[in-house]
């Protein structure tokens, strides 16, 4: 017997009396007092549509273009999808057999709606979604940034349902609209002077000066025990008032000069490599700056026509849909695995200025406290399982990277599912067993410092 | 509703005192060929009644789960410490104490004593058998001593958890429940939709309440959120500029997109277009009725026209959109619908038949197809309208749609046309109708679609918050003008003159920063709709001490209102009460009359059943299409609304000869020749196995695992939600019956249980829980009857702790109506008067709910006196 069965069983008192419900609304408004000693943590989402090239093992094309590594945890090969990021291999990790358990059999065409919320969308009818995993720690890491997270696209603002063109979703699982034109970007982080902020500011503070004279002159009305209660209503005011105060503060703070030789803040997305590069190089400045400690990047949107079609030109090749629906015809595979190996170079090109940048207020480097995630929902044509992800950094939040790591059972080689080009691939059984993604969720989330054991109604963590 | 003097006996009618003579204390008669043959239901309730306590004595002492518990020290001293002494203390005692725990330091009384997080840490390592180890042979336990003694401390923490619950002094003072605030704002602004969503959800008591005092919290993330919603509510009720901005105005005549169709004979469409002379007319098309012509649908896509006035009443035309049963009309509106305000949609309808068994409504989705598994459809009109008229006199059906409220399709001001960006209104016909050549169509001729729409302008919303007055000009003076108005309204009390001032400060700050008085005026009332005066249900210290102990009139319209409406008084109720009239009794009794009559004391039934049943529950079971749930839902609502209304007795709840169904439940039940989707009274036949509320399929299907009924659930919720007698909560890592043992697998469900059960540490508290849901084990996980499962025969009997028998739920119903009224009627004074306050109840209510269940049994049970009897008592008028 121990003193923790004390607490347990408090806590299951608590859920019986459904207080449980009520908590996750208390704990997410944290007032921000940044502790001088405590390290930005960061969390960075890279998502690309389509998912990857999954051919047959007897297919001649499987020993350079399929997207999976070969080999063990440690010993693994990278083909030559990824062997971009062969310098970095002891900064990242290599994931198989994770996805999202409700949507394993929902059309890929719908998958970036889903991939960080992991929420039941379905393919028709109704739609709802709920709180990504990004906008979980946003609630946390907000306190301490002007700006609780970035929220960026190739195609901008928010989409349709089941065609998100953001992956961040907000606690009423309403899209958040994601930016696209790095001059907006630029100016939203570095330029913006908050002049409308700074009245709305004074308003609400008056009101709520208002509102804490007339709680006070009903409190002298009322009984004491009353009064108690009434003054968790002025500690509700009083948190506010603290959270103006921190608004204000950035207000009054002047915006971070940041170096912008790298940036081309014209770029277009059919100028792939430089439209490309500025999107990461702005993520980059927002975090050198601590402007936020979270980020997500959609590189394009699935399925159907838009800018991010053009960006499959950096590599010479059309447009970047259709590569997923060519993969039988000659090169097929080829082209895909190029485009792919373009998205991982990119990538990798951030992780490695990251990994260069010695972090400004703390130990390492910005890379190692930042948990960096390139990945899409689908790994074959229109499939919405064993999603292809690759993590970076996160050294000091406790993630050991060099390791290429494979979940479930019956799926060893990443062969379910590969080599189709048809619909019967995601409408086919589920044959294979995956692990839940949200238990990664969950634990990036613990790693960066969220208290939770679950995550979209799913409990429990990666040992990792 | 009859007068409720206190203490008031109805006489009792003699013939009735005379045929309960003849049944008492018989509960089965004899058949003439010798037989016993049970009484009816409805003769057990008389004979049950005869038993009443309530009725007997002038004063009734509660019930024993009721008294005030006390700690059974005698049992620990015989029982329980000598198994310790043996066991336990050898390690956790003055030699070792283990884990720094001296079991024979810790005081024995757990209502009294410090110790019961200590004994509840003991309790749960002896009922999971981690203690004693079981490397110490030497100390191990018997499993009787196990049982004695986990037995004794489930008990005792039990009761400990009750007395802690029930001795504190709880308070009505409260911030209004989510659902509340909501229509509080609805009513105040006279926005007829919901506009709190954002708003988290409410917790839930042990008891089912989610309008207790003890758990409405409020974070400062709320405190925001409420301001959010006001000030966004506001501007949907207000309006600025002197005429109506432009509206979007499609107008669709089936006579004139007959005409279009046939003018393109020469072209393409022709073929699609094609008149058809012999086409059945209960295909979906559009029919000349004249001439008997008809063409299908043509897909087009509709334009706005320009400068087209709204509620139009053009000639009746012979062409119709045909609309069969399950059939939709889709109508692609582009891209031109705007983002904010009402859309209305005016549909001339009629039916093609008047077959009276037939039904048919109109729904409204709206839907968009962006790119190709991109997509979504959404239900857009809060309730389906019906269609009732003949063809002779076709009606005029209309929707109004918060367009900002709904999910829109996102691309719909693209500049290119890929995503593509479409909106579709459907309008579905839904309906009853499936077979016959002359089955029920809605014919509809004439379609208007306008968005934003006012019924005028400004809007009544606008003028009742920025009232006429002929100081208009004069921004002070005005400006205090509204403020009076409507801070009253929301604060429901009279406001003073410095209260005014307070917010006329606030207004002159803002001012300069708007460009217009109502805009800065609208900042100020969403700050007012912040404060406590409107989300919280206030109770002032009164200055007369003589009256101190009860609330004011203003504050009993409140609670009245928050009772019977879910929501703030209306004009009338504050009138009264600043008149100082409304306490009188016959001032009070025609309120209250008036106040059921009014269809927002639907929101009372509705609220109340949901959190007295739990229905909620039914949120979480995936086994169940939706369109059944729906009426499965609706079901024990609509029971509680119909005894209500007809003020009934409450033993209905327990049994009634009648059902309240409409045609999808009717159905389930196989109850026949109910037609159509509203809940009506029908008389049912015993064999149908229905009646009162335990047998819904709401409870039955909440209570399942998905596949099979779950006994242990229903147990639980019989005693929770019925008798009022709580189980204790199960222990901590209760051990799951184990499916992967080949021996569990072999047994029947009731087996199952009885193994569960035969464990040490579960057979005190199943004891009491499983024979209450083994009797339910004639209904499957959907509530239908059945004789046998898997071929065998359904065992539905059980023994309860005191030995009586239970007969499936037959045997349920006549045991209760027999022998436990009492508890029954007082459950539901418990609940209901719980509800009526807002607030948990404690010991010291218990005299008061004695009372009032005295005087309910005396008014024969009837729920409509008892929501009297509840708000003329002393509980209800004291703060």
């Amino acid at each position: 017997m121990n003193n923790k069965s004390i607490f347990l069983s408090r806590r299951k008192f608590l859920q019986g009396t459904g207080v449980s419900l009520a908590l996750p609304w208390l704990e997410t408004f944290a007032v921000g007092k940044p502790s001088p000693d405590e390290t930005a943590k960061r969390f960075v989402s890279i998502y690309h549509p389509d998912g990857v090239g999954l051919p047959l093992k007897k297919d001649p094309a499987w020993k350079d273009w399929s997207w999976f590594p070969r080999g063990g945890e440690k010993d693994f090969q990278l083909t030559k999808v990824l062997d971009v990021l062969e310098p970095l291999r002891s900064e990242i990790t290599i994931y198989s057999g994770l996805s999202h358990p409700v949507a394993r059999k929902v059309h890929g065409h719908s998958n970036a709606d889903q991939y960080l919320t992991g929420a039941p969308i379905g393919g028709h009818g109704p739609y709802q979604n709920t709180i990504s995993v990004d906008q979980v720690y946003a609630e946390k890491a907000g306190a301490f940034t002007r700006h609780a997270s970035l929220v960026m696209s190739t195609n901008g603002g928010v989409g349709g349902p089941r065609g998100a063109q953001t992956q961040s979703f907000n606690r009423e699982g309403r899209p958040i609209p994601a930016m696209n034109k790095p001059k907006q970007i630029f100016d939203m982080l570095f330029v913006t002077s908050g002049k409308d902020a700074a009245a709305r500011l004074a308003r609400s503070k008056s009101a709520l000066d208002l509102l804490i004279e007339n709680t006070r002159s009903l409190g002298r009305e009322l009984s004491k025990r009353d009064q108690d209660t009434l003054n968790q209503y002025l500690d509700a005011v009083r948190d506010t008032e603290l959270k103006l105060v921190k608004a204000q503060k950035w207000i009054d703070t002047p915006i971070p000069k940041v170096d912008t030789r790298n940036l081309h803040l014209d770029a277009e997305p059919k100028e792939a490599r430089l439209y490309f590069q500025t999107m990461y190089e702005l993520i980059y400045l927002a975090f050198l700056s601590d402007s936020t400690r979270v980020a997500t990047f959609q590189l394009g949107r699935e399925n159907g026509e838009g800018p991010h079609d053009l960006l499959s030109r950096a590599v010479g090749l059309g447009a970047a849909h259709h590569l997923t629906h060519e993969v039988k015809k000659p090169d097929g595979w080829k082209n895909l695995g190029t485009y792919n190996r373009y998205q991982a170079e990119e990538f990798g090109r951030f992780v490695q200025k990251l990994k260069d940048t010695p972090e400004p207020n703390g130990k390492g480097n910005m890379l190692d406290n930042t948990f960096a995630m390139h990945g899409s929902a689908s790994s074959s044509f229109h499939l919405s399982r064993n999603y292809p992800i690759i993590s970076a950094g996160g050294k000091n939040l406790g993630f050991n990277n060099g390791r290429y790591l494979k979940f479930g059972k019956g799926n060893e080689d990443n062969q379910a599912g590969a080599g189709i080009d048809t619909d019967a691939g995601w409408q086919g059984k589920v044959e294979v067993e995956e692990l839940p993604l949200t238990k990664l969720f969950v634990t990036i989330l613990q790693r960066l410092g969220v208290e939770t054991d679950s995550f979209g109604g799913l409990t429990g963590s990666l040992n990792i | 509703m009859p007068k409720l003097a206190k203490n008031e006996k109805p006489p009792m009618k003699p013939l009735k005192i005379a045929f309960l003579l003849v049944l008492v204390s018989v509960s089965t008669i004899l058949s003439a060929d010798g037989q016993v043959i049970p009484i009816s239901l409805e003769a057990a309730k008389e004979q049950g009644r005869t038993k009443s306590r309530f009725l007997k004595e002038t004063k009734v002492t509660a019930k024993a789960t009721d008294e005030i518990p006390k700690a059974n020290l005698a049992y620990f001293q015989k029982s329980v410490m000598p198994i310790l002494k043996k066991s336990c203390i050898n390690c956790h005692g003055p030699k070792k104490s283990e884990g720094r725990l001296r079991i024979d330091q810790l005081n024995p009384d757990l209502l009294a004593g410090p110790d019961v997080e200590r004994w509840r840490e003991l309790y749960n390592a002896v009922s999971n058998s981690e203690m004693p180890p079981e490397n110490e042979p030497g100390y191990a336990l018997a499993e009787t001593d196990r049982g004695s003694m986990v037995d004794w401390l489930g008990e005792e923490l039990n009761k400990a958890s009750l007395i802690r619950r029930n001795t504190k002094d709880h308070s009505s003072f409260r911030r209004l429940t989510k659902y509340e605030y909501d229509y509080a704002l609805q009513d105040l602004l006279g926005l007829p939709y919901s506009l709190a969503n954002k708003l988290p959800p409410e917790s839930v008591t042990e008891d089912g309440f989610k309008n207790s005092s003890e758990l409405l919290q409020i974070s400062a993330m709320q405190f925001e959120t409420y301001r959010e919603i006001a000030l966004k509510a506001l501007k949907r009720a207000t309006v600025s500029g002197d005429r109506s901005p432009e509206a979007v105005t499609y107008i669709i005549s089936m006579e004139k997109e007959m005409e279009k169709a046939a003018a393109k004979k020469d072209t393409k469409e022709a073929v699609k277009g094609k008149k058809n002379a012999k086409s059945p007319k209960n295909q979906q098309q559009l029919l000349d009725q004249q001439t008997g012509e008809s063409i299908p649908f043509p897909a087009v896509k509709f334009a706005p026209k320009a400068g087209a006035v709204v509620g139009q009443t053009p000639a009746v035309s012979p062409v119709v959109m045909v609309l069969p049963s399950s059939s939709e009309l889709k109508l692609d509106l582009d891209r031109f619908l705007p983002d904010e305000g009402v859309m209305r949609v005016r549909i001339r309808a009629n039916r093609s038949n008047m077959n009276p068994d037939e039904f048919a409504s109109l729904r409204l989705m709206l839907s968009a197809h962006t790119s190709n598994d991109a997509n979504f459809s959404q239900v857009i009109s809060q309730r389906d309208i019906p269609v009732t008229s003949s063809a002779d006199n076709p009606q005029f059906i209309h929707f109004d749609i918060p367009l900002g409220d709904i999910q829109r399709n996102p691309f719909r001001k693209l500049t290119t046309t890929y995503p593509r960006r479409d909106e579709f209104l459907h309008i579905q016909n839904v309906s009853n109708a499936s077979k016959g050549e002359d089955r029920l169509s809605v014919l509809i001729d004439y379609i208007e679609i306008s968005a934003p729409f006012y019924e005028q302008w400004p809007p009544k919303t606008h003028t009742n918050i920025f009232i006429e007055s002929a100081s208009k000009s004069d921004e002070n003076i005005y400006g205090r003008e509204v403020l009076n108005r409507f801070l009253a309204r929301a604060w429901r009390r009279p406001v003073t003159s410095q209260e005014v001032d307070q917010f006329m400060g606030l207004f002159a700050k803002y001012r300069p920063g708007f460009s217009t008085f109502e805009d800065a005026m609208v900042e100020v009332l969403a700050t007012a709709l912040a404060s406590p005066e409107f989300l919280y249900l206030t109770q002032r210290v009164s200055a007369d001490k003589s009256k101190s102990a009860s609330i004011s009139e203003v504050e009993l319209a409140s609670r009245l209102s928050v009772f019977l409406w879910s929501s703030i008084p209306d004009e009338e109720l504050l009138k009264l009460a600043g008149q100082g009239k409304l306490r009188k009794p016959d001032v009070l009794a025609g309120q209250v009359k008036r106040m059921l009559a009014d269809p927002r004391s639907k929101r009372f039934s509705q609220n109340f059943v949901e959190q007295w049943l739990g229905l909620d529950g039914l949120n979480s079971v995936t086994h169940i299409p939706p369109p059944l749930k729906d009426a499965i839902q609706e079901e024990p609502i609509a029971f509680f609304d119909e005894v209500l209304r007809q003020n009934r007795s409450i033993m209905d709840f327990i049994h009634s000869d009648y059902a309240v169904v409409n045609e999808k439940l009717a159905a389930h039940y196989g109850i026949p020749k109910v037609y159509g989707p509203h809940f009506r009274k029908v008389p049912i036949a015993v064999q149908m196995n229905r009646g009162g509320i335990l047998t819904g399929a709401a409870i039955l299907a909440m209570n399942s695992d998905g596949k099979d009924s779950n006994p242990l659930k229903r147990g639980v919720w019989m005693l929770k939600r019925i008798l009022h007698d709580p189980p204790p909560p199960p222990p901590p890592n209760v051990p799951e019956v184990d499916l992967t043992n080949p021996e569990i697998l072999k047994m029947t469900l009731k087996e199952r249980i009885a193994d569960h059960r035969n464990k040490a540490a579960c057979i005190s508290c199943h004891a009491k829980i499983d024979p209450w849901g083994i009797a339910f084990e004639n209904y499957d996980a959907l509530g239908i009857f059945r004789a046998s499962i898997n071929n065998k025969p359904v065992d539905a009997t059980s023994e309860l702790f005191n030995h009586q028998k239970l007969a499936g739920i037959d045997g349920v119903k006549r045991y209760i109506l027999t022998d436990r009224q009492d508890q029954f009627a007082r459950a539901m004074v418990h609940k209901l008067t719980a509800y009526a306050l807002g607030r948990p109840l404690s010991f010291a209510d218990r005299a008061d709910i004695d009372g009032l269940t005295s005087q309910l049994r005396q008014h024969d049970d009837k729920l409509g006196d008892l929501i009297s009897l509840i708000i003329g008592s002393n509980l209800f008028n004291s703060k």
